[in-house]
């Protein structure tokens, strides 16, 4: 049904997406990559844990034997971190993440380690019940000796034989802190793995940091486990769900804890970077050039044109554009960009109120109003539309003055990206921060973004098989 | 003469506050002055190299000379610039240097060009994402003209086509997929940061950030960057001290050649016709407008019968329900409460006209993401104690609202399209004797 010449030129722009799209994928990836690399380390090539692994990555339901047993020997080792820590009762700050589970466990996702002080009890609901979360030295004791079992790591826990063999790999003395961890390293080298988890949102990573009260700020930020993209969300403690997560437990800080002999230091960077983030410090040179960077910003943003300076510009330009081709026409093509630019979203934006008024009023005022509304919006069409008849007649006006058209595109600038003109004619000096609250608002923003990409592209393919 | 000596200083700082890659030793301008012919070369030059950084092309040194004047005579013309001398120039850059000079300056003052150039390649250190839509109406309007992929058939078969299409949708998916795992990953490195950044109005660090403190060696480049960035801040912060200078020797240039004669002023000779190409019928910059405004004109119209029917059967309703009820309601005092109604709507009506022109102030380009938890943000307000203003930011939420306001508006814009495509086919299947149609 398509006519002959349709079906090719739907092809190559077909074609053309595709060989866009692989691009982006590309450059996302490698972004991505380097992400991941910050955030869990030196693993490099193969030996990292492909993060990309699909969805549910083929995790096996049940351990191996093998696995059970390292999970034994790391549990043990976790019940002698515990007793050591009990014993050094007045150990200072340890804690980093959130109060140890709840014994009733239960509750929800695996990692809200952000609260610190908040006793297991009043906990709110989704908090992590974790059972390898870390336990606050001082007030936890008491807590802490009454529950080893939240401190188990469960069965249907995840390892990898390729987790385990870099954990081997990572030499020890690459985590700072002693911690590294007993038994956070399975965890953690679960966490890596399960990248790819599509699992339920990261409740974790999402919730607010509490910082309340606490020492170092940062360690309060870390979250049990990177609970890693994704994963389960959960239940941590009694749970036997495949694919639960443990959050990172037990760090202390500095040698309060032994090593024990089941302790890999399974990712040491991620556990590096989520401990010490908040203390970690640009190194000199890039810090200096980056405050001399920002304050000249900030001057630069501050400062205003001098009076006087302002009327030596205007009296120049207004000199030389009387000196201009005589009709000159009001509009130049940029500013007829501009404003039909502004005009883009107009007939939409207006079609919304129109719907929202066309609704039945209750009584003669609402319904007043609403007429009210109606006619204002009527008159704003119209001054829309004599705003485009006008614009209309500026770019026949400026087409007549065009210089040197060939019908070239490369070399009319106003065809080949003007519209980076047009983006970018804000021009403040400000540096433009983006900010965002939660997980959730960064996500859905990516999600429109890629939406509305979409949408564009799938416009244009439709007008090529017009 | 106090401008003299502060003259050269206002030029040396104004070269040094153009990006690196279009720069221009002071010399040229002073030669340009008086309009000697050796400087017209490098003033083409820089200036092909500025309006190539703002529109956003690519470009070489080595591009052809008159490939370059072509452009930038075309460039100038979309900024409004009419001095038709400009666009007699030869196009060997044999002469002319004097009016690139005027060329120069005036854009320099139209455009805000040291602040659009700064701002545009501000050196990035953060995770960067952009707040407008503007690349993708950029290329979506651009794509009118798809080649035919050389060697293929006349005759595709539909199956590729949708074999192409499903694998492009699983492209999105994948895509999808993919940013949403960046977010991610991105949250976290801002979250286990949080605090550690000295600029408080940032507070944590971004990957390249994070990357930079295990791998200092990778990023002397950044580094370098960075620095030369600063230099040129602080030489557009001398010019601004100095630039009342620069204009008032610009206002000579001016004066000497109105002495000369050469300034051509609107009361004098008639208008210059050379402008006017011949046969220079297709323009694709007001093709591309004209199809633009055809659209919106379009949709406006509509809307405006729209309205129009819906006013008009409203309106008569309403004068219908007052005449029938008019005693009682003189009664009640209707006529304050329709003032005071049409006061409200007034207000109402200007919120929504404004709402509808935010693009004066909204943000374009990339934008460093900062996360900001509630809690730190009443903490510490906004920006930090210590800046006198509040560093502007934009929050997520306003660019979400915006992008769902877009990404409304071109649903709509697609459903049109597929409508007219559906009309077509079910025209054409009507046409088809015995043949049922039916559609996906």
């Amino acid at each position: 049904m398509l006519p002959a010449g349709c079906g090719g030129r739907l092809a190559a722009a077909l074609q053309a997406a595709l060989r866009g799209g692989a691009e982006r994928r590309r450059e996302l990836e490698r972004s991505a990559e380097r992400g991941r690399d910050v955030l869990w380390g030196e693993r490099r090539g193969d030996e990292r844990p492909k993060a990309e692994v699909g969805p549910g990555g083929g995790r096996e339901s049940t351990p191996s034997s093998r696995e059970l047993e390292e999970l034994e020997l790391l549990n043990a080792a976790l019940e002698k971190a515990l007793r050591v820590r009990e014993s050094v009762s007045g150990a200072p700050a340890a804690a980093r993440g959130a109060p140890g589970a709840k014994p009733a466990g239960g509750a929800a996702d695996g990692g809200d380690t952000g609260e610190l002080e908040l006793p297991a009890a009043t906990r709110d609901g989704p908090a992590a019940a974790c059972p390898t979360c870390e336990v606050r030295a001082g007030s936890r004791q008491p807590t802490a000796a009454k529950k080893p079992p939240p401190y188990r790591l469960r069965a249907p826990y995840r390892t990898d034989p390729d987790v385990r063999r870099t954990q081997r790999k990572a030499p020890a003395g690459r985590v700072s802190r002693a911690p590294g961890a007993a038994g956070k390293s399975s965890s953690k080298a679960v966490a890596p793995k399960q990248g790819g988890r599509r699992g339920p949102a990261v409740p974790a990573a999402a919730k607010p940091q509490r910082t309340a009260g606490f020492p170092r700020s940062a360690p309060s930020e870390q979250h049990g486990l990177p609970a890693g993209d994704g994963s389960s969300v959960a239940v941590c403690g009694q749970q036997l769900s495949a694919g639960k997560r443990c959050c990172a437990p037990l760090r202390l800080p500095g040698g309060a804890e032994e090593h024990t002999a089941g302790a890999r230091s399974a990712s040491p960077r991620a556990a590096a970077l989520q401990e010490q983030g908040c203390q970690l410090e640009l190194p000199l040179p890039y810090r200096k050039a980056h405050t001399r960077n920002s304050r000249a910003w900030e001057k630069c943003r501050l400062c205003h044109t001098s009076a006087d300076a302002a009327a030596a510009r205007t009296r120049f330009t207004e000199r030389i554009q009387s000196s201009f081709c005589s009709p000159t026409p009001t509009l130049s093509p940029a500013e007829i960009e501009k404003e039909l630019k502004a005009l883009q979203d107009v007939p939409s934006r207006l079609s919304l109120y129109v719907e929202a008024e066309s609704a039945d009023h209750p009584t003669l005022q609402r319904e007043y109003e609403s007429l009210l509304t109606l006619e204002g919006l009527q008159s704003t069409v119209s001054q829309c539309l004599h705003k485009l008849q006008l614009l209309r007649a500026a770019v026949e006006s400026q087409r007549k003055l065009h210089p040197g058209c060939t019908g070239d595109q490369r070399d009319c600038c106003a065809a080949c990206a003007a519209g980076a003109w047009v983006c970018g004619s804000a021009g403040t000096l400000a540096v433009p921060l983006l900010c965002y609250s939660r997980l959730q608002e960064l996500r859905d923003l990516f999600a429109l973004k890629l939406q509305v990409s979409m949408l564009h592209q799938q416009i244009a393919l439709q007008k090529v098989s017009l | 003469m106090p401008r003299c000596r502060a003259l050269p200083a206002a030029v040396g700082a104004l070269c040094r506050a153009l990006p690196p890659r279009a720069r221009l030793a002071p010399d040229v301008l002073r030669r340009a002055r008086f309009d000697r012919p050796q400087a017209t070369l490098d003033f083409w030059r820089l200036l092909y190299a500025l309006l190539k950084q703002i529109h956003g092309g690519e470009w070489t040194e080595s591009d052809a000379i008159d490939t370059q004047i072509r452009f930038v005579k075309s460039a100038l013309w979309y900024h409004g610039y009419g001095r038709p001398e400009l666009y007699q120039l030869p196009s060997d850059g044999s002469a002319g240097s004097r009016e690139l000079l005027l060329a120069f300056s005036w854009l320099l003052h139209r455009v805000n060009l040291l602040e659009w150039l700064l701002a545009r390649n501000r050196v990035k250190t953060g995770d960067e994402t952009s707040v407008c839509t503007c690349e993708d109406d950029l290329s979506h309007s651009q794509k009118d003209t798809t080649e035919m992929a050389p060697g293929l058939e006349d005759r595709v078969d539909v199956r590729y086509l949708q074999w192409l299409n499903g694998k492009l949708r699983f492209q999105w998916r994948s895509l999808h997929a993919q940013h949403q795992e960046q977010c991610k990953l991105l949250h976290k490195i801002h979250l286990f940061t949080s605090g550690s950044h000295t600029d408080q109005a940032l507070g944590h660090f971004s990957v390249t950030e994070t990357d930079l403190i295990r791998h200092p060696e990778n990023y002397n480049q950044l580094l370098q960057h960075l620095e030369l960035e600063t230099m040129q801040l602080e030489a557009f912060l001398e010019w601004k001290q100095l630039e009342a200078v620069y204009w008032q020797w610009m206002e000579t240039v001016l004066d000497n050649m109105a002495e000369e004669g050469s300034l051509r002023t609107v009361r004098d000779a008639p208008v210059e016709t050379s402008r006017l190409q011949e046969g220079a019928t297709c323009c694709p910059w007001a093709e591309s407008m004209t199809v633009q405004i055809d659209r919106l004109s379009g949709e406006m119209t509509a809307l405006h019968s729209q309205l129009q029917e819906l006013v008009a059967r409203r309106r008569s309703a309403w004068c219908q329900k007052v005449k029938t009820r008019e005693e009682e309601l003189q009664k009640e005092d209707f006529s304050t409460k329709l003032g005071k109604i049409e006061e409200s709507v007034e207000l109402k009506l200007l919120d929504l006209t404004n709402h509808g022109a935010p693009n004066k102030n909204k943000m374009h380009g990339s934008c460093r993401l900062v996360f900001r938890s509630k809690r730190s943000a009443s903490k510490t307000g906004f920006g930090g104690s210590a800046s006198k203003e509040p560093v502007p930011a934009v929050s997520a939420t306003e660019v979400i609202r915006e992008l769902r306001m877009r990404e409304a508006s071109l649903q709509r814009e697609l459903k049109q399209l597929q409508d007219e495509c559906k009309q077509r086919l079910d025209g054409i299947a009507e046409r088809l004797d015995g043949v049922i149609c039916i559609s996906p």
